[in-house]
């Protein structure tokens, strides 16, 4: 289990991590999603014991990790963003480092290599130098260096970063077995759809703040099944909101000269006078982009801008 | 110590399937040494001969008879001849560097033909015992021959050894503590590099998150050079023993002095590293101590070689200090309590290194 009590992380005046609480429950996938910069690297860095929060809480399986650092680190298991291997090891050499290095001996470290292997899919390369090997085999590599030693909680820093599709796959189907066998897994991405189709539950993050929280449906309610419109062309703001004012439960998320983004209920049936008014008001519609309620949604209309910016 | 294993066992595992980075710095100082040895050393000439100096102050046909024996067969491919004056001659068998000075004096000549009493002198190289016993008796019986056709008193020869000295060092005994040196020095500076290595690929941070402690990490790192200066040395010096003829006194005592000068120069280049800010610079920075440092302190040339001064500051640079110690367990001047204080010296300042690039790699560099 993973206990986060007002986080807060600040280097100087820059605040990276402020206030973030939340808890990670065994056999639970959490996800922690936000844009490049939004903290959650942070995050997983105080949890880990790599960096020391300046105020706030965090405890791995009930130990703290500031002041028990050793015993929650090893119930820990990490998954860096960055591939972290010996490129001139093989890839059993360097599980038997890495495993090695969380306390496991032989005869218990080599039935894990061989096991973190073949759920891998890595059995047939094993004995190669790691530099031979493609970006998706070796993501699926450092994962399993995460996973050698079987930790009670995991934490995984954005692990599908450039990777292929297939290898992506793979790698969450791996996620998802290791949450299944009781691992409480905490996951950072900012990848909305890897985060709706994995975790049970989720936080969105921005500037270092927890911005929502729950589950996937409960964080869709917040949407009360809103589509999103985004139309581009020419528009002048003011007189842009002004005109779609009067339509029925419309609300306006984001305008400006070359954007206007709405919020609004059945919007597909409500297009036409939509467009009317904006015309009566002097406005050019060139592009119309119409989403239905979803985890990108939901940022757009938490953040007022796009996950991905 | 499950840990420090098996840092040891990755580390040797990666150096060794990426073995052009030392073998780089092994190979400079190694062509160093034979081209210096080529240039200086008289590598390629024909075998040393035996060489007997003649300082013939008579000049006559008769010391010419003395002389001319050693032209001959089998006597001539035993012995090079030299003509010398006394002087020169007496400086030189001083110095080693003949077989033996044969002295005819003037007036030779006159006594061969009148009978009267003369005497030759001969010294002799002590360092030699067949080539100057050769000359001696050669000389004597020419002496006797002449003694006999003319009848009168015998003509005599003096010989004198000339007392031992020292001997000077031998170009290969003067350079090759230095080529060794400097193998280690430039080797603990390629393996302090590595440091950016492991850190650009993300493992010191992985290594930061889990149950085990940077000191073990470290330690690993140590012992794995420490096994590689051994080996360098040991190679080293059984090269410069069989190959190069140069004395050791102790094999084991240099071996062990060279692969722990080269832990402290490695902790010390590792701290210089991680000082820096990117790995470029680090880079730069490891040449900009290393290179200026192994000039002074007798790494390149000798501190024999050296000018006085900077000999004198080059013995207080770390390398100086490891070669002068180095130098004096080959020739076997080290006295085994000054051994014994410099080793604890080494011992110390490498625990003390090891402190500071622990604190300083726990403290930011690994994170």
């Amino acid at each position: 289990m993973i206990e986060v009590e007002q986080l807060r992380k600040s280097y100087g005046e820059l605040i990276a991590v402020d206030g973030v609480s939340f808890t990670a429950r065994p056999g639970e996938i959490f996800g922690l999603l936000g844009p490049n910069g939004a903290g959650k690297t942070t995050t997983i860095g105080c949890i880990s014991g790599l960096l020391e929060p300046t105020s706030g809480r965090v405890r791995v399986m009930g130990h703290d990790v500031v002041r028990e650092g050793m015993a929650a680190r090893q119930a820990l298991g990490v998954v860096p963003q960055e591939i972290a291997l010996y490129e001139e090891l093989s890839a059993i050499e360097n599980l038997k480092y890495w495993g090695g290095a969380q306390g496991l001996r032989n005869p218990v470290l080599g039935e894990r290599i061989e096991k973190v292997l073949e759920l891998t899919g890595l059995s047939d390369r094993a004995r190669e130098p790691v530099k031979r090997f493609s970006g998706g085999m070796k993501r699926r590599l450092n994962f399993a260096c995460g996973i050698v030693h079987q930790p009670q909680v995991l934490l995984l820093d954005e692990p599908t970063v450039g990777v292929d599709p297939q290898s992506r796959m793979r790698l969450l189907e791996l996620v998802r077995a290791e949450a299944q066998a009781g691992t409480c897994v905490l996951y950072t991405t900012h990848y909305m759809e890897e985060a709706e189709t994995l975790c049970d539950r989720l936080a969105v993050v921005d500037h270092g703040k927890v911005i929502a929280a729950g589950t996937l449906g409960e964080l869709r309610s917040m949407l009360e099944e809103r589509d999103l419109l985004r139309l581009t062309g020419v528009f002048q703001p003011d007189a842009a909101r002004a005109a779609v004012a009067p339509i029925d439960r419309i609300e306006v998320l984001q305008a400006e000269e070359h954007l206007l983004v709405l919020s609004l209920v059945e919007a597909s049936r409500k297009l036409p006078a939509i467009f009317a008014a904006l015309e009566a008001a002097g406005c050019e519609v060139r592009g119309t982009t119409l989403t239905q309620p979803s985890l990108e949604s939901l940022f757009i209309k938490l953040t007022g801008k796009e996950l991905r910016e | 110590m499950h840990f420090i294993w098996i840092s040891v066992v990755k580390d040797l595992r990666r150096w060794r399937r990426d073995p052009f980075t030392l073998a780089v710095w092994l190979a400079i100082p190694l062509v160093l040494a034979v081209l210096l040895n080529v240039v200086f050393g008289g590598g390629g000439k024909p075998a040393p001969r035996g060489v007997l100096l003649i300082a013939d102050e008579d000049n006559t046909f008769a010391s010419k008879v003395v002389s001319g024996v050693f032209h001959r067969d089998p006597l001539d491919k035993m012995l090079a001849l030299e003509r010398v004056r006394r002087e020169e001659g007496r400086r030189r068998m001083d110095s080693g560097e003949a077989s033996a000075l044969l002295i005819i004096p003037a007036g030779f000549a006159q006594a061969v033909n009148r009978g009267g009493a003369f005497r030759l002198q001969l010294f002799t190289n002590p360092s030699q015992s067949i080539l100057p016993k050769v000359i001696e008796d050669t000389v004597s019986i020419t002496l006797d021959m002449l003694g006999t056709r003319r009848g009168g008193p015998p003509i005599g020869l003096k010989t004198t050894v000339i007392p031992e000295k020292k001997q000077g060092k031998s170009f290969a005994a003067l350079f090759f503590p230095s080529m060794l040196c400097m193998a280690v020095w430039m080797i603990a500076n390629a393996l302090a590099g590595e440091i950016w290595k492991e850190r650009a690929l993300g493992a010191l941070r992985r290594l930061a998150v889990m149950p085990v402690r940077m000191a073990g990490f470290l330690a690993g790192k140590l012992l794995a050079a420490a096994l590689v200066f051994a080996c360098v040395a040991g190679t080293g010096l059984v090269a410069v023993r069989w190959l190069g003829g140069v004395p050791v006194a102790s094999l084991p005592a240099a071996i062990l002095w060279l692969m722990l000068a080269g832990v402290a120069f490695y902790l010390l280049l590792l701290l210089v590293s991680m000082s820096a800010s990117t790995p470029r610079g680090a880079s730069m920075l490891g040449n900009l101590v290393m290179f200026p440092l192994a000039l002074v302190g007798g790494c390149f040339f000798p501190f024999e070689v050296m000018p006085a001064w900077m000999a004198a500051v080059g013995r207080w640079t770390p390398p100086g200090w490891a070669v002068t110690q180095f130098s004096a367990i080959l020739d076997g001047s080290a006295h085994a309590a000054s051994l014994a204080a410099a080793l604890a010296g080494l011992v110390a300042a490498s625990a003390l290194a090891f402190m500071v690039t622990l604190m300083r790699l726990r403290r930011s560099f690994a994170l």
